[in-house]
C-alpha cells in the first residue's frame, strides 16, 4: 500500500475546516468562518494568516458601513492543494490499492 | 477548534461536516418571489377589472405599480447585500440569471413598442404568452439550483399557461398571468419562506 504524504498546512483541524468551508462558497466573511468553526477570533486569525502565507487563501480587508470587514476566498493554488490533500487522504482509506 | 494531530478519519469528518454547513447556507427567503408574485397578480386582476368590467380606458396604467416595486427591490437588495456574510456560487449564478430575465423583459417591451411604431402592426396578442415564457425560464433554473421542486413545477406551469394564453382572446390572456403568479411565485414563495425560517431556527 502506497501512502501519500499529507500536506501539513491542511492536516490541522482548524485550517482544514476553514479550507473546507471556503472551497464550498465563492467568498465568506471572517464572522461566517468564526460562526461555522466555533473557533476563537484569535486562533482563526492566526490560522487564516498561515493559509494566506502559503497562498491558499486571499484575504481582503475593507470597510462596510464604517465597520471593518474581512473577506476570505480560496485561491486556485488553495483549490489544487485541497484536491491533492483529499487524494492523499484516500490512500489511507481501507480497501485502497 | 484546537490545532492537534489529526487522524485520517477525523480529517474526512471535518471536510464532510464543513462542506455540509456551507451547503446548508440557504439564503433564499422567498421575499422577492412573494413581492413580485403579489404585485403582478394584483396588476393582472386589476387591469382586467378596470378594462373589461369597469370599462376604464386607462386600466393598463395600473402597471405603474411595478416601477414602485423596482425602487423598493433596489433598496431591499442593497440592504440584504450589506448583511450578507457569505456569497455562494449559487447566489452568483442566480443573480445573473434573474438579471438576464429583467433585461429580456425590458427588451421585449422595447421591441414590441418599436414594431408597433414602425409597422403599425398590433402585436398585443403576443405580449402575455411571451411574458409567460420568460417567467418560466429563471424560475425553472432557480428551482434546480436551489433544489426546490415547487419552483420548477411552477415554471412548467408558466410554459403551459403560455400556450393556453395564446389560444385565448387577448382580453383574457392577462388572467393567465395572475394564475401563473400563484403557481410559480406566490405558492413557492411561501414555501421558500417556511423553509428559510425552519433553516434559520435549526442553525
Amino acid at each position: 500500500m502506497d501512502f501519500k504524504e499529507l500536506d501539513p498546512i491542511l492536516h490541522a483541524q482548524l485550517r482544514l475546516a476553514i479550507m473546507s468551508l471556503l472551497i464550498s462558497v465563492k467568498e465568506a466573511e471572517f464572522t461566517f468562518l468564526k460562526e461555522k468553526t466555533n473557533a476563537t477570533a484569535g486562533n482563526l486569525s492566526v490560522q487564516l494568516n498561515k493559509l494566506k502565507e502559503v497562498g491558499y487563501v486571499e484575504i481582503v480587508k475593507q470597510f462596510k458601513n464604517n465597520y471593518p470587514q474581512t473577506i476570505c476566498k480560496v485561491t486556485p493554488v488553495g483549490i489544487n492543494a485541497f484536491e491533492e490533500y483529499v487524494k492523499a487522504l484516500q490512500t489511507y482509506l481501507p480497501g485502497n490499492p | 477548534m484546537q490545532e492537534e494531530r489529526l487522524s485520517e478519519q477525523e480529517s474526512l469528518r471535518i471536510i464532510e461536516s464543513m462542506i455540509n454547513k456551507a451547503k446548508n447556507q440557504f439564503s433564499e427567503n422567498g421575499h422577492l418571489y412573494l413581492l413580485w408574485g403579489w404585485v403582478i397578480f394584483f396588476c393582472s386582476i386589476g387591469q382586467f377589472i378596470l378594462l373589461h368590467i369597469l370599462h376604464f380606458s386607462w386600466g393598463s396604467l395600473i402597471w405603474i405599480l411595478t416601477w414602485a416595486t423596482v425602487v423598493y427591490q433596489y433598496i431591499y437588495i442593497k440592504r440584504k447585500l450589506k448583511q450578507r456574510k457569505v456569497k455562494t456560487y449559487t447566489d452568483e449564478i442566480l443573480g445573473m440569471v434573474w438579471l438576464a430575465f429583467v433585461i429580456s423583459v425590458f427588451l421585449w417591451a422595447v421591441v414590441l413598442g418599436n414594431i408597433f411604431e414602425n409597422t403599425g402592426r398590433d402585436f398585443f396578442g403576443f405580449v402575455n404568452p411571451v411574458f409567460l415564457l420568460l417567467y418560466g425560464m429563471p424560475t425553472f433554473i432557480s428551482g434546480f439550483a436551489l433544489k426546490f421542486k415547487p419552483l420548477w413545477l411552477g415554471a412548467i406551469g408558466c410554459w403551459v399557461l403560455s400556450i393556453v394564453a395564446a389560444l385565448l382572446p387577448v382580453d383574457y390572456q392577462v388572467l393567465m398571468l395572475a394564475v401563473a403568479m400563484v403557481i410559480a411565485w406566490i405558492v413557492p414563495g411561501y414555501l421558500l419562506r417556511a423553509k428559510y425560517k425552519n433553516n434559520v431556527s435549526n442553525v
